[in-house]
């Protein structure tokens, strides 16, 4: 039994080996322009970098899922747009509309890299700022607390999950059960 | 008759566009009351602009690849730009700055 669990460790600690070489060759393609000179200093670079990124995150890296990967890219292009806007119109406007406020969403989703995703994105999305994050709960920053803004991070929260290929439920309304 | 007129049109709109966005956000900067207020003038309009000047370029390099090293770069000023944004946040409520809220205006 315990052997099993071993090659089981074994294997996915390969496949961390071999995803993590790859993706790392990838950049170093996309960053040298597929030069082939750049071979030379680029194999034994990559190598270094994924050893040393193995040492410094053993754990699983973020298995993320293609579709909901894809979903979420066209999320974040619109919601970048509409938050820049957003912003930017705030702060050349000459009444300057600013209502903020700090609120705490509590956390469904489970995992710390679906969390540390979602904190960095909801500082992208229009009118939040994550100013802290916990074991239970994200503390956010609002620009405009007259907006519905538990609902947009519950979607956030949503499409991060999706993106990570799990499921929630949706959110039901404070105060309704 | 060749199509470059218009993807240097378009291109020279998406510059337009990314000098506003930075534009923007710096008088953001300069205009809001409080660090965290500021923080969100600075990481979402620097996003965008940065996203936008991205896309005219890529259109200008007429190349796959430059266009791909050119989205890796911003993928990494994303990813860098939160993180450092949520570090000052966080920095700041360790040191309980109060936001401001628009009292004694």
């Amino acid at each position: 039994m315990s052997g099993n669990i071993t090659t089981t460790v074994t294997a996915a600690r390969l496949r961390r080996i071999v995803n993590r070489t790859a993706l790392l060759a990838l950049v170093w393609l996309v960053v040298t322009e597929a030069d082939t000179h750049s071979l030379v200093p680029g194999v034994p670079i990559v190598i270094a970098g994924a050893a040393l990124s193995l040492v410094l995150s053993p754990d699983s890296l973020m298995a993320v899922h293609p579709m909901g990967a894809l979903r979420f890219v066209r999320f974040f292009a619109v919601q970048s747009v509409l938050g820049g806007v957003d912003v930017a119109l705030r702060a050349i406007r000459p009444s300057m509309p600013l209502q903020p406020a700090i609120i705490r969403y509590p956390l469904r989703v489970t995992g710390r890299w679906p969390r540390v995703f979602l904190t960095n994105t909801i500082s992208m999305l229009p009118g939040t700022l994550s100013s802290r994050l916990d074991d239970e709960a994200i503390e956010v920053h609002v620009l405009d607390c007259s907006r519905p803004v538990m609902r947009e991070l519950a979607d956030v929260e949503c499409r991060v999950a999706d993106l990570f290929g799990s499921n929630l439920p949706p959110l039901e309304e404070e105060g309704a059960a | 008759m060749s199509w470059q007129w218009v993807v240097d049109g378009v291109s020279y709109v998406l510059f337009a566009a990314s000098g506003f966005f930075f534009l923007a956000g710096s008088v953001g900067l300069v205009r809001f009351p409080d660090v965290y207020t500021r923080l969100h003038a600075l990481t979402k309009s620097d996003n965008l602009g940065l996203g936008l000047a991205v896309a005219g370029l890529s259109l200008q390099s007429g190349s796959w690849i430059v266009a791909l090293k050119l989205l890796l770069t911003w993928m990494i000023v994303i990813v860098a730009g939160a993180t450092a944004c949520y570090l000052v946040a966080n920095s700041a409520r360790d040191s309980e700055i109060e936001p401001w809220t628009g009292e004694g205006r």
